[in-house]
């Protein structure tokens, strides 16, 4: 086998930084391209049915689109970069108004669901990968099975036992106008067990094969016939090996959360990003969709740069 | 056991997808009162619009499952293809593929199928999302059994017997990863039935009043309480439609761990 010349822990970190970057432009780029693939423009869209064909041409002039694709993106970046991210076609507001509107409360519904969802991937995860055998191989299959849940029929699952057949919580998470979703704390609960248990049950499959893995290493096994007390094995041997993979898995797992809010907020009428997202797409609202799909990937693909260069400053080095 | 994970399997996509045929109502059409609880001629009752339930649940899947069935054969035949190159080449083609792998591992699927949603129709969008999201895990996967593929014995016989590189790979290599492609399609699919689900629940796939599972929720979701089993009846579908592929891909993935482990 080829080996690869060895790369000290700082290059592999800053490896991951560049690699986000590039990505991140990548995403800028097919963001970008999805309102020049739209059979009708921003003006068509904004003019009707009823505009003629110089009507809109003039249109499109007095507003830059007949400039050339790469013009317009350059632009478009420079705006964002600025803060400027456009005007709704729907309704001629600024897009930085709308997203500043909804932030707090997705960045609420998120951190409620982290809350819960970190310290159940890691209960999991013990269950799925440390475990007893026994125990192990059935609660292994049960987080797989639980991971597979569609979103949405998990969703429906919980509002009808939590709603409808016990009625203890809200199915509408509506809060009002100026209001914070904090001022009434049940709305929060089940929106972010919607998203707390899918995401911990993906993250604890993933982090349940690591744990197994770093369990078996030779110097664990070797501690355990020395007769090592178990939280000392637990602390010393095993948990440096699961540092990395475990940010790794916080990160994909926060990334998979923030695309999930677009499902769990429409569900429950919660009005945050991910509901404006979605009705962006309906209303072909191009200029929120971008921005709104941009700013996701922009703290994902962030969320995996950070995990990776702290997982590369911090893997213990195997022979 | 194993067997009758397959079997379970395939009876829960046929009756997904054939199962249509056995409704006793149109599925589309209002045929009673809206929400009326179940019994008599409707077996779950009926829906907002005074929709058979039953009926709308037996053909709700044809359309979701079909579309994940062929997202999940896309992103295999992709990453399958992508990982016999990579792994059987390796040099600059693994390091390209394997990095545009990473990056598009990088990105929530997700999103990447809701923002295709503004210019694909919904099918088209959770195919191509299905790739982007799934395609890259089996480049990984094929990529890594190439490689130790190419090191075994039968292999370097081939070699050295002077075969072409393509009858090689379709004759000695593929062969030999069929038990990893099958556990990989399964995965494959339950991911692109998340999307489709997840799509249809936002509106962005089928349209009303035609029967889907993902639909039955959104329309359902408000009046649960007049008639739960409208709202149970899809999550039911969907939930137990993503279980069993989730079965069938560990039941194969372990009995592939087991008939290797022996091996050195």
């Amino acid at each position: 086998m080829r080996t690869a010349p060895r790369r000290s822990r700082w290059t592999r970190a800053l490896t991951s930084v560049v690699r986000a970057c590039a990505l991140l432009a990548a995403v800028s780029v097919a963001v970008f391209a999805v309102s020049d693939l739209l059979p009708s423009d921003a003006v068509a869209v904004r003019a009707g049915a009823g505009a003629t064909a110089e009507q809109l041409d003039a249109m499109r002039a007095a507003a830059g689109l007949d400039a050339p694709a790469h013009e317009r993106y350059a632009r478009w970046l420079a705006g964002l970069v600025t803060g400027d991210a456009g005007t709704s076609l729907v309704n001629d507001r600024p897009v930085a108004v709308l997203v500043g509107a909804r932030l707090p409360a997705t960045l609420t519904l998120a951190g409620a669901a982290l809350l819960v969802a970190v310290p159940l991937t890691a209960v999991l995860a013990w269950a799925a990968g440390a475990a007893p055998p026994r125990a192990r191989s059935w609660t292994a299959g049960a987080v797989a099975g639980l991971a597979a849940v569609p979103q949405p029929a998990f969703v429906a699952g919980l509002v009808a036992l939590f709603s409808v057949a016990w009625g203890v919580l809200p199915p509408v998470s509506l809060v009002r106008a100026g209001g914070s979703p904090l001022d009434e704390p049940t709305l929060l609960v089940l929106p972010s067990l919607a998203l707390a248990v899918p995401i911990a049950a993906y993250g604890a499959g993933l982090l349940g094969g690591a744990l197994a893995d770093a369990r078996a290493l030779p110097h664990v096994r070797d501690a355990e016939l020395r007769g090592v007390p178990r939280w000392r094995i637990a602390t010393r041997h095993v948990a440096p090996f699961l540092l990395a993979p475990a940010l790794r898995v916080l990160a994909v797992s926060a990334g998979a959360l923030v695309a999930a809010t677009a499902v769990v907020e429409t569900m429950f009428g919660y009005q945050g990003l991910g509901e404006l997202l979605v009705s962006a797409i309906a209303t072909r609202d191009v200029p929120v969709v971008q921005a709104v799909a941009l700013l996701a990937s922009a703290v994902v693909v962030a969320g995996t740069a950070a995990a990776d260069a702290a997982a590369a400053l911090t893997e213990p080095v195997t022979a | 056991m194993r067997g009758s994970v397959g079997v379970a399997a395939l009876v829960v996509l046929g009756l997904a997808v054939w199962g249509g045929a056995l409704a006793p109502h149109d599925p589309s059409s209002t045929v009673a009162a809206p929400w009326l609880a179940p019994g008599g001629d409707h077996l779950l009752g009926t829906d907002a619009a005074g929709r058979d339930v039953w009926s709308r649940t037996l053909s709700g899947g044809r359309g979701i499952v079909l579309t994940s069935v062929l997202a999940a054969v896309a992103a295999g035949a992709a990453g399958t293809l992508g990982g016999l190159v990579a792994g059987w080449y390796g040099g600059w083609p693994d390091r390209l593929l394997s990095g545009t792998a990473d990056l598009l591992l990088g990105v929530p699927l997700l999103l990447v199928a809701l923002v295709l949603a503004v210019v694909l129709p919904a099918p088209a969008a959770v195919v191509a999302g299905a790739v982007c999201g799934g395609a890259p895990l089996t480049l990984r996967v094929v990529r890594d059994a190439v490689r130790r593929a190419r090191r075994t014995g039968y292999v370097e016989a081939a070699l050295g017997r002077g075969e072409r590189t393509p009858v090689l790979l379709v004759r000695e290599v593929l062969p030999g990863l069929a038990g990893v492609a099958t556990a990989d399609l399964g995965l494959r699919f339950v991911v692109a039935l998340q999307l489709a689900a997840a799509l249809g629940m936002l509106g962005l796939g089928a349209q009303p009043p035609a029967p889907d599972w993902g639909l039955m929720l959104r329309e359902n979701l408000a009046g649960a309480a007049l008639n739960p089993p409208a709202l149970v009846a899809p999550a039911a579908a969907l939930t137990v439609t993503a279980l069993v592929a989730a079965a069938f891909a560990r039941g194969t993935a372990e009995r592939r761990t087991r008939l290797r482990e022996p091996a050195p």
